[in-house]
């Protein structure tokens, strides 16, 4: 049986395998929304690229079921250790493992980073700034939205106002509640997008079937992940994908570059890639991580870590999500869980006493996730349980989506616990502000008041978070982050970071279509250096300029629409 | 043997040996397979037709967190074969050690959690009532139980000194509900759809049931008398400030 990539596609064979003892050019950590982008890029570019995976090599038809509790593996389970005064819950809450990493379980949400959230130190006074501005990644959104692509309306009124390639997706329960409710109330929505899941075929890709286990990996092939729309394309295109292989150090040169990542196989014992340059792209927790358990001679603290910035800054948005209970019946299990939401609240408003703001989104969750936040929301528990999930049909559900902003003492560090590998396990802090406070009880009245104006009797929340970004943060300034604006760390001038933890900041936009808009960029980077990445010392900062060539099949006709 | 307390419905009657319970008589799921794709027939047939050993609880425990498990999410309603295993999926997951990716720094490994708890509730029910947890009433044993569901042990023990009783709690009853809200027979009593793929739903509005779902058919009912679970209605839970979700929703 060939290797399957939803209902139609299939994995393109043979895949070129690298000998043990070759040398590549690029050696990239992590397939998931950045790893996937940029090993596509890279290998069309006709780079010899390697990309380690930890997970498994899905095939969609074989591996996933529809069904929450058989998606267990699709998740981060190995160990790690949370604290702080507020912990975060990891795992299936935001952490993936296998080929196309968290984007396989994402609910798909893409939108754009308002261009405010470049700069919120220079308008707000909080947080800090990006060392680009918007309109450096304007042309990469536009390029992604086409690629994975992104369906949504053809008139998104907030940010940079723009349309989407592929039409919105019919209203559900949910959704008709999110936007009734937001309507009574004189709060502009949007509905049926935009979300990276196709309301139209796409090559051989079919479109939604509304069934609603997105979280569960999409077994149609609707949904985007790097899986299935670039990770196909690189293998055509000679990259090899090298899965269940986990990545244990980023090695040095005695001249201080980095030489490949030594890993452990499927066979269980250490491998080593040897490559002219690394990039690590493992998400917000794996990469910090990676980098510090890397730690060697001259570089005590962990690699890129002159700065003491590495792991700190970490970021999750508060995702609290509020339940209503309608007289009649809902049934939220239907539709993509994203599919309907308003951006009015996203900027700061000098009459609140916060800064920043949220966003508010529809969320679906199946009967195992409603019933725990049941438990949370309610205290359900015995009769009180069986009796509120009796009524799983009447209630919907809407999150907040609100920015918490960077913290230097909300981090990545190791613990003493050592995984099954023999790896010291990554240990999260993380603790609340003044200012994320007050958004999030804002926030969350905010969305009570919505489902209330919808018509719903009872109305309960639960806190929680969502995403995880920041950790490795990019800056100008070598003392005060570890990378620059294209993921290249300040020390160590052939190892790049590239995924979601170079974020300086993080709106309240789901991060997805923004990480790998930052991959396509610096793809475009690494392959406009050319050779001089690998052996000179010299930083070049000019922007590279968008490659349209470098797009997987089924790319070129589509458009980024824009109405009124 | 495990106590047994029966909800009623508000017009009279026990409810008692229900094949399905909730408000969607006579819709069922499972008769639905044939319209799944192989892998998930697979899984989800596998969930109802097998019964696994216990082997990472000793006899005494697993009788202990049977008893517990069953004024968590009691099914005194359901007939006895209708009954959905929970203790055995707990056992299964401690067993094969399989994680669920973090673990709280205050708290100990989940297959120590357990083995400290299911002690620390009997000792509890000894201290308290002079017997077993086991041999309590069911009305005693949800008094020690809702005294941990409220975050104040009566009375209190070591246990809870050496891990928050909230963080036990929650990680008991989402095990509970994983296990629960996983089974082919509770998605006919809440109405879910169930599996979709590869036919998919078309009638995403207005709440309106698929050609092969049932609309609902309500019924008044009540918890058991000596029931102390019911919903408290009176408001929300306390915030432990860092009790939070871990289900993923977005």
């Amino acid at each position: 049986m060939p290797h399957r990539l939803g209902p139609m596609q299939t994995l393109p064979a043979p895949m070129r395998r690298f000998a043990e003892n070759e040398t590549v050019d690029y050696c990239i950590v992590g397939v998931g929304s950045a790893g996937g982008v940029l090993v596509q890029r890279l290998a069309r570019a006709g780079f010899r690229v390697v990309a380690l995976e930890a997970g498994p090599f899905w095939d969609t038809e074989k591996d996933w079921v529809s069904d929450e509790k058989g998606s267990h593996e699709l998740y981060w389970n190995d160990l790690r250790i949370t604290g702080g005064t507020h912990p975060l819950a990891l795992g299936e809450n935001n952490s993936g493992k296998g080929v196309g990493g968290g984007s396989v379980h994402w609910a798909a949400f893409a939108p754009r980073f308002h261009p405010s959230d470049f700069r919120i130190y220079t308008e707000d006074g909080v947080g800090t700034d990006w060392p680009i501005s918007y309109s450096d990644l304007k042309p990469y959104y536009e390029l992604l939205e086409r690629e994975i692509p992104v369906a949504g309306p053809a008139w998104f009124p907030w940010g940079d106002p723009h349309g989407h390639p592929y039409g919105p997706h019919p209203l559900g329960g949910v959704g008709d509640v999110l936007v009734r409710g937001c309507t009574r109330l004189g709060i502009r929505t949007v509905a049926g997008g935009p979300v990276a899941i196709l309301s139209a075929s796409h090559g051989d890709r079919p479109h939604c079937i509304y069934r609603g286990f997105c979280l569960q990996g999409c077994k149609v092939g609707a949904k985007a992940s790097t899986l299935i729309t670039h990770v196909p394309d690189a293998i055509t295109h000679g990259a090899e994908i090298r899965a269940h292989a986990m990545a244990a150090r980023v090695s040095l040169r005695h001249d201080g570059q980095a030489d490949g990542v030594l890993y452990i196989g499927r066979d269980g014992r250490e491998h080593f890639q040897r490559s002219r340059a690394v990039i690590v792209s493992g998400y917000a927790i794996e990469t910090p991580r990676l980098l510090l358990n890397s730690a060697c001679a001259g570089h005590p603290h962990g690699l890129a870590n002159s700065s003491g910035t590495l792991g700190k800054y970490l970021m999750a948005q508060a995702g609290n999500v509020i339940a209503g209970r309608f007289d009649e019946l809902i049934r939220l299990y239907k539709a993509p869980p994203a599919h309907a939401l308003s951006e009015e609240f996203y900027e700061t408003d000098p009459r609140r006493d916060f800064a920043r703001g949220f966003a508010i989104q529809t969320v679906g969750p199946l009967p195992i996730a409603f019933a725990k936040q049941m438990i949370n929301a309610m205290g359900a528990w015995g009769w009180g349980l069986r009796r509120v999930m009796m009524d799983y049909n009447h209630w919907a559900t809407i999150g907040v989506l609100g920015e918490i902003l960077p913290w230097e003492d909300n981090r990545v560090e190791l613990a003493e616990e050592k995984d099954q590998y023999g790896l010291p396990v990554a240990k999260v802090t993380f603790n609340l502000h003044e200012n994320d406070k007050k958004l999030i009880e804002f926030g969350k009245k905010t969305v009570m008041e919505v489902m209330r104006a919808a018509g719903a009797k009872q109305v309960v929340q639960e806190s929680r978070f969502a995403h995880l970004v920041g950790a490795a943060r990019m800056g100008n300034d070598p003392a005060t982050s570890v990378c620059d604006k294209f993921g290249r760390t300040h020390d160590i001038p052939n190892l790049f970071i590239c995924d979601g933890s170079i974020l300086p900041t993080q709106g309240s936009a789901n991060p997805g279509l923004t990480i790998q808009a930052l991959a396509a960029r610096t793809a475009d980077y690494l392959i406009k250096q050319g050779d001089t990445i690998f052996f000179s010392r010299h930083r070049d900062l000019t922007e590279p300029g968008v490659r349209y060539d470098l797009s997987p099949p089924y790319t070129w006709f589509k458009g980024n629409p824009r109405i009124a | 043997m495990s106590r047994k307390s029966f909800p009623f419905r508000a017009t009279g009657g026990d409810l008692r040996d229900l094949d399905q319970p909730g408000y969607y008589a006579g819709y069922s799921t499972m008769a639905q397979k044939k319209h799944w794709e192989p892998a998930t027939r697979t899984v989800v047939s596998e969930r109802v037709e097998t019964n696994a050993p216990i082997r990472f609880f000793t006899e005494q425990e697993a009788a202990l967190l049977g008893a517990i498990i069953d004024r968590l999410l009691p099914q005194d309603d359901r007939s006895g074969p209708r009954t959905i295993p929970i203790l055995p999926t707990i056992d299964e997951r401690l067993h094969s050690n399989s994680l669920n990716g973090f673990r709280y720094e205050d708290m100990p490994p989940d297959p120590e959690a357990y083995r400290l708890g299911i002690k620390a509730i009997d000792e509890m029910a000894q201290s308290r009532f002079s017997q077993s947890f086991l041999e309590l009433t069911v009305h005693r044993q949800e008094l020690i139980l809702k005294s941990l569901h409220d975050g104040k042990p009566e009375p209190d023990h070591a246990a809870w000194h050496r891990m928050p009783v909230h963080r036990f709690w929650a990680l008991l009853m989402q095990d509970c509900v994983t296990a629960y809200y996983a089974h082919p027979w509770a998605w006919d009593e809440i109405g879910f759809g169930g599996p979709a793929y590869p036919r998919g739903y078309m009638r995403l509005e207005n709440g309106l049931p698929e050609p092969w779902e049932n609309d609902e058919r309500r019924y008044e009912w009540n918890a058991p008398v000596d029931s102390l679970s019911e919903l408290d209605q009176r408001g929300t839970p306390p915030e432990y400030g860092s009790l939070h979700g871990h289900g993923g929703s977005h």
